[in-house]
C-alpha cells in the first residue's frame, strides 16, 4: 500500500523539491525505510537510534504517532503522513 | 467569555518584534488589547522590511522596540505600550513574563523559544509560540496550566539538522499568516476558549492550514509529574542565533 507523505520545506532538498511523495509500507516505520531508498538521507533527518528525533513530530492524519504506536503505527488506505519539524524564525 | 471591551484590561507580552511580532502587535491592537509589551534587543535591518511591516526604510539601524512602540502609539486606539529593549534572558525572563496575562513568543532562535516556554510554565502564564521559515510556519498554544507544553512538542533544543533561517529566509506572507494564527489563539484564550494544545501549521506553497492536537508527554521535563526543570539555568539556553 502506498501512503502519501507530506514533506515540510526544510526537507525538500532531499525530495528534489517535492512537497509530497509516496512510499510503500504497512506501518510508519516501513514507509520511512522505503522513503530512505528513494530519498537517501531522509531517515537520518527523522529518526535517531531512539526513534523519532526529539525535535520532529510525525503525524498520521491529525494524530501524533507518539500517541499511537510510534513507528509501528499501522497505516490504512487513505492515511497521510505529515512531518512537523521544530523551526525557529520569524 | 470576555467581551471586546474587557480585552482592554489584557496585558500581552510579545517576545520578538520581527516578522511575527510586527503583524501580531497590529492585530492585537485592533482587537482591543489594552497593554502590549514589546521585548527585543535587535535593530531594524534592510533585510527585515519585506515582512516586518511596522518598519520602513528610514528605520534601518534603529532599535526595533522603539520604532514599533512609536508606530503603535501613533495608531492610538487606547493602547498602552511598554518597551523592553532587551533580550529575554534567564536572569530577566521570570520577572518579565510575570507582568503579563499571556505571552506571544515569535523569536528567531531556539534558546529564546525554550526559555520563554520554561519561564511561562514556572510563572503560570499562558504562551502562544510561533515560528516561520521559508514557506512553512507553526503556532502552538500552551494554557496557563502549562500542559501540554512546548517541550511536549519538541523535547529540547535541536543541535543538528535544524533549519537555519539565516540560510533559508522567511516568506513575508507566511509570517503574516502564522502571526494571524498566533493572535487568533491568543484572543481565543483571552476570551475563555480552551485552545491549549492546539498546533496550527501552515504551508504557504499550498495555502494549507492544518490543526493538530498535541498531547502531554508523560515524561516531559517541564510539565509532567516527573518534571526536571524547576528553575532557569542559563547553561540550558544556548543555541545558534537565527536572526535575519
Amino acid at each position: 500500500m502506498e501512503t502519501i507523505v507530506r514533506i515540510p520545506t526544510p526537507l525538500r532538498t532531499l525530495t528534489g523539491g517535492a512537497d509530497e511523495v509516496t512510499a510503500a509500507g504497512g506501518t510508519v516505520g516501513e514507509v520511512i525505510e522505503n522513503l530512505e531508498k528513494s530519498h537517501p538521507g531522509i531517515r537520518e533527518r527523522l529518526l535517531d537510534d531512539k526513534g523519532v528525533r526529539r525535535f520532529v513530530n510525525i503525524y498520521v492524519g491529525e494524530e501524533d504517532v507518539r500517541f499511537l504506536d510510534g513507528l509501528k503505527t499501522a497505516l490504512k488506505a487513505g492515511d497521510q503522513i505529515s512531518i512537523v519539524p521544530a523551526i525557529a524564525g520569524g | 467569555m470576555r467581551s471586546l471591551s474587557s480585552r482592554s484590561s489584557a496585558r500581552v507580552l510579545l517576545v520578538g518584534v520581527g516578522g511575527l511580532g510586527c503583524p501580531a502587535a497590529l492585530a492585537l491592537q485592533r482587537a482591543g488589547v489594552g497593554l502590549i509589551g514589546l521585548c527585543d534587543d535587535d535593530v531594524v535591518e534592510r533585510s527585515n522590511l519585506h515582512r516586518q511591516i511596522v518598519f520602513g526604510e528610514a528605520d534601518v539601524g534603529a532599535p526595533k522596540v522603539a520604532v514599533a512602540a512609536a508606530a503603535l502609539r501613533r495608531q492610538g486606539l487606547g493602547l498602552t505600550v511598554r518597551e523592553h529593549a532587551c533580550r529575554l534572558l534567564p536572569e530577566n525572563a521570570l520577572g518579565l513574563v510575570s507582568e503579563y496575562d499571556i505571552v506571544l513568543e515569535g523569536s528567531d532562535n531556539f534558546a529564546t523559544k525554550f526559555l520563554a516556554s520554561d519561564a511561562c510554565r514556572l510563572a503560570g502564564v499562558p504562551i502562544v509560540h510561533a515560528s516561520a521559515i521559508r514557506w512553512i510556519g507553526t503556532a502552538f498554544a500552551v494554557g496557563a496550566a502549562g500542559a501540554p507544553c512546548y517541550r511536549c512538542l519538541f523535547e529540547d533544543m535541536p543541535h543538528e539538522s535544524a533549519p537555519n533561517c539565516d540560510e533559508a529566509g522567511v516568506m513575508g506572507p507566511v509570517a503574516g499568516v502564522v502571526a494571524a494564527a498566533q493572535v487568533d489563539l491568543a484572543l481565543a484564550w483571552l476570551d475563555g476558549v480552551p485552545v491549549g494544545g492546539n498546533l496550527v501549521s501552515y504551508d504557504g506553497r499550498e495555502d494549507r492550514l492544518r490543526c493538530h492536537r498535541v498531547e502531554p508527554r508523560a515524561d516531559c521535563a517541564l510539565c509532567s509529574g516527573v518534571r526536571r526543570i524547576h528553575g532557569l539555568d542559563a547553561s540550558a539556553y544556548v543555541s545558534t542565533d537565527c536572526s535575519s
